[in-house]
């Protein structure tokens, strides 16, 4: 575009030498107090509507392309910052829920389920703890029916004692009666006392039958129970180990997306550093269009003074436009001629 | 709590660039289009830098600087200019102005982020 507005400024330029040197060839000036502006068939006259009529255009085309750019570019960047947040979203709600609530929630599940499965642990224990004193009951049954024999041969002793008194008793007549008599009592005494004995055994049989039968059942139950238990236990690590490899297996994916979203919000940053040129090439354009736009006028003038034997100076559009530069490139641009990158960014603080 | 900061330049693009790079170093980030819509955003809330282009229509960067320092609540906060602006004379006016430092576009946001963090502690 310099390059453009140079090659048309050289133009006029020389169309206004060419006019000069007209008017140095017997062409007379303008009176004072006459207008200045060149009489029609004057190329100065047909030089400044040559200007009036392309530099509006030309300024409309270069603004055109400005407001062009600068609005496409600024949807794009609102569109990558808008990418930028959602990707900022996800990262952080991927993050949150697979690295921390989730874990914490599968570790409190852990020790749930470790404490249910101890507490059925606990349970079995008093219930060994129940059985062990089922089996003492058992020994004391024991106990139980050895006196019970016991009584029962102390009785058939007693019964055969008291036997043999009586029979003394009768040897000795008149006399032993009495003594008779108190040996048939404790012969009658031993009978009962032979009859309660038998009736404790048989109820010790039944206790110790009864006591054998519980603990028969009871040490079944127990030993199911605990087979039931150590299934739950090995059950439970099992399912609590899927869960630990679908939990790592989706952290281990969500890592890799996270990884990805962060080298795509990199590569958008610096697409939208790049972007940058907008910012630049825009105020390079301002400069180009209010040149374009002071061109009219500078050719007026020069037609105006053209009787003062003055030319069309590109020097002064050329001053104007470099009055206006912001950027190190733009004077470099226009004192070299060619095409000016950038300048490094540079900070200083005061 | 983050810390806040107002950007204020006319050019989209830049604004979003310097708003992208603030957020994504945990910064608060507030924006204007140009000094006198930033002025209105100066309305007593906690700003704790500004970073301004000195080019701006409406307001330029440097008047709007001048116009912040008269007002007490902003009368120290730091001021960053972000700017293609390389004439030595533009920077003198933004330090007498009251800025604290000149930044040439186009910048690395690692630039930028390290200048934030030179005049206000992360």
């Amino acid at each position: 575009m310099v390059e453009l507005i140079g090659i048309v400024v050289a133009l006029l330029a020389g169309a206004a030498g060419g006019y000069g040197y007209a008017r140095r060839r017997g062409a007379r000036p303008a009176a004072p107090g006459q207008s200045a502006e060149p009489p029609a068939g004057d190329p100065m006259r047909g030089m400044t509507e040559f200007a009036g009529a392309v530099a509006p255009v030309w300024s409309a085309q270069i603004d055109s392309s400005r407001v062009q750019m600068e609005s496409a570019v600024g949807r794009l960047t609102e569109k990558f910052a808008g990418i930028v947040d959602n990707l900022d979203s996800v990262l952080t709600t991927s993050s949150g829920a697979l690295h921390d609530e989730n874990a914490v929630a599968f570790d409190r599940s852990r020790q749930r389920l470790g404490e249910v499965v101890g507490t059925l642990n606990h349970a079995l224990t008093a219930k060994r703890a129940a059985l062990e004193e089922l089996q003492t009951l058992l020994d004391l049954n024991d106990e139980l029916r050895q006196m019970s024999g016991e009584v029962t041969r102390i009785a058939a002793q007693t019964n055969l004692l008291a036997l043999n008194a009586a029979i003394e008793a009768a040897r000795v007549g008149t006399a032993g009666a009495a003594f008779g008599v108190v040996a048939l009592e404790v012969r009658e005494l031993a009978e009962r006392s032979h009859s309660t004995s038998e009736r404790i055994s048989a109820k010790v049989e039944g206790v110790a039958a009864a006591i054998g039968s519980v603990l028969a059942s009871a040490r079944d139950s127990a030993g199911r129970e605990d087979q039931a238990v150590t299934y739950a236990n090995e059950e439970v690590q099992a399912v609590l180990e899927d869960l630990r490899t679908v939990l790592s297996g989706l952290q281990d994916s969500s890592a890799e997306l996270e990884q990805a979203a962060v080298g795509i919000r990199a590569d958008i940053g610096q697409s939208l550093v790049n972007l940058q040129f907008q910012d630049r090439v825009g105020q390079i354009l301002e400069h180009l269009r209010d040149s374009v736009d002071q061109f009219p006028g500078v050719v007026a003038e020069a037609g105006e003074r053209a009787g003062e034997g003055r030319t069309l100076d590109p020097q002064a559009l050329l001053d104007k436009l470099a009055a206006n530069y912001t950027m190190a490139e733009e004077r470099e641009a226009h004192k070299s001629g060619a095409q000016a990158a950038p300048s490094e960014s540079e900070i200083t603080f005061f | 709590m983050a810390k806040t900061i107002l950007i204020v330049d006319d050019s989209a693009s830049v604004r979003q660039v310097v708003t992208i790079a603030l957020k994504g170093a945990g910064y608060d980030v507030i924006a204007g289009v140009d000094g006198k819509d930033a002025l209105t955003k100066l309305n007593g809330q906690r700003i704790h830098l500004i970073i301004s282009d000195v080019n701006m229509p409406n307001m330029d960067g440097i008047t709007f600087v001048a116009e912040a320092r008269k007002l007490p609540a902003y009368k120290f906060t730091p001021i960053i200019m972000l700017t293609t602006e390389s004439q030595e004379e533009k920077k003198r006016q933004a330090q007498a102005a009251g800025a604290k430092a000149w930044v040439t576009k186009p910048f690395q946001p690692e630039q930028m982020l390290s200048a934030v963090a030179k005049l206000i502690a992360p």
